[in-house]
């Protein structure tokens, strides 16, 4: 793809924009990283923020108050460059960028799962309830089927903020399109000027993320139809 | 090894001068940025909603093209990219106000346009009935409706950016993460710090969302 790349862009942008092209490989990575292990965590704070127990709702409340309150770049600061420091040991950043940003992408989710929950009318448990239907058959059989509607939607537009998030993880050294686009655009070489990188990397983030706001705008159509 | 030594923190007066004007040219600039942010979205979102003809298309662009990309791309394009284009020397923190309005456009052109076009149609068709004309439904009807809306997505869209700005610090300007990297440099209390920092984001966002309800309670909420 390099050749192709120099042969079309000439010598310096073809292999600034080959580089480029592969560095996103890796904020691809990391989002996938984020949305699955994010998920995961998101799924079990929102069960136990149904759960019909006090104590178990107020910690996955405050889970999700605490890290939706926190800004992105904190959290990268404090796993990156905090906790390292206080335990007297490195980090791979791979490491810290992910676990912030899943514990980022999971409060989100989490809030916007609780949100598609409540969406759903009260009779439905009530009528569950009536069916003599246990918590877990409830939300299996009931619950989690109609959820699904309303939530896939936001949860698709989440994706894009969580690519547009790791281009953060680039502060604690994170290796990827936004570092080596800073790194670039730093380099003295001619034809590498920052008013020619940036728009690139622009281009290349947007590249990631409108497909995805076109589904999710399609996805909120569908479903709006429906109901 | 493990120790917690804030008080390196709080003794030091020039530290604590460092972060309270952190403080202020944080939420300044996102403030400022906010509102001129949402008096260009609100031209924007008005260009769609009238459909005047080249301009909404490049509203509708523009608002995309911002929504989908880094604000960190945005804010090293117009801080490193544009002075060299269009040669003119401005201070850091006039670069870091430029790209949050940019920034503020595009989300807050996107809630405003969703918002004009979420206008329940009965009451349009009443204003066209008592014929009044186009601007004064406009003025009348979908902006009050719009406003009412919209305010809780607008003011959460404003937390959220704001809890981003701290990235203006990569460029230089003084702001709250920026005192805090300072600091973290000469004392080597890393996590110490930052937890401090988060308190600080967090009590000002919560206090940007308490004046925020207070402003809509003052203004819009007798108009619901």
């Amino acid at each position: 793809m390099q050749e192709l790349l120099i042969n079309i862009f000439d010598k310096p942008l073809g292999i600034i924009i080959a580089q480029l092209v592969s560095a996103t490989r890796f904020t691809v990575y990391l989002s996938l990283i984020a949305f699955v292990g994010g998920g995961i965590i998101a799924l079990l704070i929102t069960f136990l923020r149904i759960y019909p127990s006090k104590i178990l709702n107020f910690l996955s409340f405050s889970y999700v108050w605490l890290f939706q309150s926190l800004p992105l770049l904190m959290l990268l600061f404090l796993i990156g460059l905090g906790i390292p420091r206080f335990v007297g040991q490195d980090f791979d950043p791979w490491y810290a960028a992910s676990i912030s940003l899943i514990v980022f992408t999971s409060a989100y989710l989490a809030e916007v799962w609780r949100g598609a929950i409540l969406a759903i009318p009260k009779g439905q448990w009530e009528g569950a309830a009536a069916l003599n239907l246990n918590f877990l058959q409830t939300l299996r059989l009931i619950i989690i089927p109609q959820v699904y509607r309303y939530s896939i939607a936001p949860t698709v537009s989440f994706l894009i903020q969580i690519i547009k998030g790791t281009s953060l993880a680039y502060i604690i050294g994170f290796q990827d399109l936004m570092l080596l686009g800073k790194r670039w655009a730093n380099s003295p070489v001619i034809g590498s000027e920052p008013f020619i990188i940036f728009p690139i990397m622009a281009v290349l983030y947007f590249c990631l993320c409108y497909p995805l706001a076109i589904y999710a705008k399609q996805l909120e159509k569908k479903y709006s139809i429906e109901n | 090894m493990f120790d917690f030594r804030f008080f390196e923190i709080y003794r030091s007066s020039e530290y604590m001068n460092l972060l309270l004007d952190g403080i202020l040219i944080s939420s300044g600039l996102s403030i400022a940025s906010g509102i001129i942010g949402f008096l260009i979205a609100f031209i924007l979102a008005a260009s769609i909603y009238w459909k005047i003809k080249p301009l909404n298309y490049l509203s509708i662009c523009w608002i995309d093209f911002i929504r989908n990309t880094p604000l960190i791309v945005q804010l090293f394009f117009v801080t490193f990219g544009l002075p060299l284009i269009f040669q003119y020397v401005w201070p850091f923190w006039a670069h870091a106000l430029l790209a949050l309005t940019i920034n503020f456009t595009g989300y807050f052109g996107e809630i405003l346009r969703s918002g004009f076009n979420s206008t329940p149609n009965s009451q349009l068709e009443a204003a066209y009935s008592l014929n009044l004309d186009k601007l004064t439904i406009f003025r009348k009807i979908v902006l009050p409706h719009t406003l009412i809306k919209m305010f809780p997505s607008l003011s959460s869209q404003f937390i959220f950016i704001f809890l981003t700005t701290g990235i203006i610090s990569e460029i230089g300007v003084n702001d709250l993460t920026h005192a805090g990297l300072y600091i973290d440099s000469r004392t080597f209390r890393t996590f110490e710090i930052f937890i401090v920092l988060s308190i600080l984001y967090v009590a000002l966002s919560l206090s940007f969302k308490a004046s925020l309800e207070f402003v809509f309670n003052k203004t819009l909420k007798k108009r619901m």
